[in-house]
């Protein structure tokens, strides 16, 4: 009887030795992108929100806690519709290219051609050059001595002394030019959904009578909807805090939210104060938008 | 054993030992003025490393290597190493978040808020050579409680480039930044001097300190009319690329811009405006603790020097203090009023001062680009 207790108690042993070690492997492998994570990203938007509440500051002095700054943008109506501006800039490029971009993964995905994924490398060709060089070029091409205007002007539809100027340094510059730097990454998460789709069901559709049309509202449009949404937050996150572009095509009236954000750290008179409450409500709004859309990222739930 | 190398390795050149002699000359005090410069030698030998240099750009390595030619040649192992600023707002905040350069160069309305702030130093004269030729008005509006907190060497003006052949300005006024005939032509200056610019426009007693009221006055002229502006730059790279492929037919410049878009074949005048333009002098600044205090003013030195002086007029179309430089161009010669030792201040220029509130232009002329 005690050799069994015994026994039983060495095996226990083991057990528990094994789970111990299981314990430690997940946090073990863990550890590193956590850390990683929680310096690199969790501090400095920590040291971000103490510049924004005064408890840190660029200069020194005597500093504590405040809300002046936040009170300051809530009841300073600028930074709040230059945000919304904003929003609406970023709506509309989103929205634009995820509508484009569906057809196009839709064939590359589905239509069975075996150059496919030759098809795709050409997609994200552009992404192989530089990203400022990829902007630059529209100045080539929407200037008013442009390539769009010279056509113009060769075409008679304009003269050379009325060229279209609101195509560079505008707001259209801007989204046009967000919308061709983002295509790609809009058509890869709609063509990753789309290439998992299950065939089948679309046979069972169709067995069942439904028609093409009937086939894809019912069946592939539901499926791919956690690539349709996840394809639309990566663009709409990162043009709402957008700085480069408009910088380097907006002019005057391309200014966006994330260009306020650069000013008030660096020209005019340094305010970081500001500055960091911008950027922290920026972030908060972008964390509760991806709360919000996760839900659709899971397929059944999208399916259902 | 690397400070034991690099002592070694330093070449004290002849002109060097000639300053020192000279240095060391003058009978009576031959003994004190020995020891000061075998001082000098000394900190000369000691002080090492790369010189650091918070500058614009177009003042370093990035095409404006002649303007410290001398000093490259002379402590070839102390090469300058750059950072770039594009704003005296900018190489503030660089210095607070812990750069730690051993000069920069904010411009003379920064003057007295350096010199309140604690971060510089006043030079010591004595050891620029070529000190003596640079404009006395200009070193004046260099100094702060009588120390020279500032060594001057580029100026120029803020004012209105337009093309001629595009443009038929009404007045010579700042208001052709405001005319609604050129909508979509016209580019300011991503700076808080727009208000001051506007409140000269608008005929302020003292554009610079403008009270509530005149300043919410300037900043409403400037949103009103803020659609008539297609760029609003802060490169001028950029103000040069749009200006040059004729997107743009008037704008807040620099007489280098001028110069640039001449170069181009383009027909611009750079205009006087009636209100007087502002006109801006660089101020080197040199930082508190800077271990390379006399490598920093053996640069500034070499800054500014003749050589120097006029290759910054011939290539830049910029000012300098040194009045012995004149540039080749008689254009420029003309245009800057070079002869003219007070051409920066009244009756020709407002020179740029001191903006007691400048965080509130600051946040008032930021409401204006995010209006």
């Amino acid at each position: 009887m005690e050799r069994e207790a015994a026994a039983g108690d060495s095996s226990a042993g083991r057990r528990r030795r094994l789970l111990r070690r299981v314990d430690l492997t997940t946090p073990g492998l863990l550890g590193l992108p956590l850390a990683w994570l929680v310096i690199f990203f969790v501090v400095p938007i920590a040291i971000v929100a103490a510049y924004s509440f005064d408890i840190y500051s660029l200069f020194p002095g005597n500093h504590g806690f405040t809300l002046g700054a936040w009170r300051g943008f809530a009841h300073d109506p600028v930074y709040l519709r230059l945000f919304w501006k904003s929003v609406q800039m970023s709506l509309i490029v989103s929205t634009i290219i995820v509508v484009l971009a569906y057809p196009l993964a839709y064939y590359l995905a589905l239509s069975g051609t075996k150059r496919k994924y030759i098809l795709l490398l050409v997609l994200i060709a552009p992404f192989l050059t530089s990203y400022l060089l990829r902007v630059l070029a529209w100045k080539v091409i929407l200037g008013d001595q442009g390539v769009v205007n010279s056509f113009l002007f060769w075409t008679g539809l304009r003269s050379p002394g009325n060229p279209i100027s609101q195509l560079l340094y505008s707001r259209f510059a801007v989204m046009l030019v967000l919308g061709y730097i983002w295509l790609p990454f809009v058509a890869l998460p709609i063509f990753v959904s789309l290439e998992s789709l299950d065939r089948r069901l679309l046979e069972a559709a169709t067995d069942l009578g439904a028609s093409r049309l009937q086939a894809f509202r019912r069946v592939t449009l539901p499926l791919s909807t956690p690539g349709i949404v996840a394809a639309f937050l990566f663009v709409f996150i990162p043009t709402l805090g957008e700085f480069v572009t408009p910088s380097l095509v907006g002019g005057a009236t391309g200014y966006m939210y994330g260009n306020q954000i650069v000013d008030l750290f660096g020209t005019g008179f340094p305010d970081w104060e500001t500055g960091s409450v911008l950027a922290i409500f920026l972030l908060g709004v972008v964390t509760v938008l991806t709360v919000a859309f996760s839900r659709f990222l899971q397929p059944r739930q999208a399916a259902n | 054993m690397g400070e034991e190398r690099d002592l070694l390795e330093r070449r004290v050149t002849r002109e060097d030992l000639f300053k020192l002699a000279a240095a060391a000359g003058g009978a009576g005090l031959l003994a004190s003025r020995a020891g000061g410069a075998a001082a000098a030698l000394e900190r000369l030998t000691t002080e090492s490393g790369r010189l650091q240099v918070l500058d614009w750009a177009g003042y370093g390595n990035d095409g404006g290597q002649p303007l410290f030619a001398s000093y490259v040649k002379k402590y070839p192992r102390d090469k300058p190493q750059f950072t770039y600023m594009t704003n005296e707002s900018d190489a503030l905040a660089k210095i607070h978040a812990g750069l730690k350069p051993d000069l920069f160069r904010p411009y003379v309305g920064w003057v007295k808020y350096f010199a309140t702030s604690g971060l510089v130093q006043p030079w010591d004269t004595s050891l620029i050579s070529n000190f003596k030729h640079l404009n006395p008005f200009m070193v004046k509006a260099g100094q702060y409680n009588g120390k020279q907190y500032g060594i001057p060497e580029d100026w120029g003006f803020d004012a209105i480039l337009y093309r001629s052949d595009k443009v038929t300005p009404k007045a010579r006024s700042w208001g052709l930044l405001f005319d609604e005939r050129y909508k979509g032509k016209i580019a300011w200056f991503d700076d808080l001097g727009m208000l001051v610019m506007t409140g000269l426009y608008l005929g302020f007693k003292d554009p610079w300190n403008q009270s509530d009221a005149e300043l919410k006055q300037s900043q409403q002229l400037l949103i009103s009319k803020k659609h008539l502006v297609r760029l609003i730059w802060a490169s001028e790279a950029d103000l040069w690329q749009a200006f040059g492929s004729g997107d743009l037919w008037i704008a807040y410049a620099w007489p280098n811009d001028w110069v640039q878009m001449k170069k181009k074949g383009l027909q611009v005048v750079y205009m006087h405006p009636k209100e007087k333009p502002i006109a801006w002098v660089g101020m080197m600044m040199l930082l508190n603790g800077t271990p390379r205090y006399h490598l920093a003013h053996a640069y500034v030195d070499a800054w500014s020097s003749t050589q120097s002086a006029k290759w910054l007029e011939d290539n830049y179309g910029y000012g300098h203090a040194n009045t012995l430089a004149r540039p080749a161009s008689s254009d420029l010669l003309h245009a800057l009023q070079l002869t003219n030792p007070k051409a920066v201040t009244e009756p020709n220029a407002h020179l740029d001062r001191d903006i007691p509130r400048r965080a509130v232009y600051a946040k008032l002329w930021e409401e204006v680009k995010a209006s």
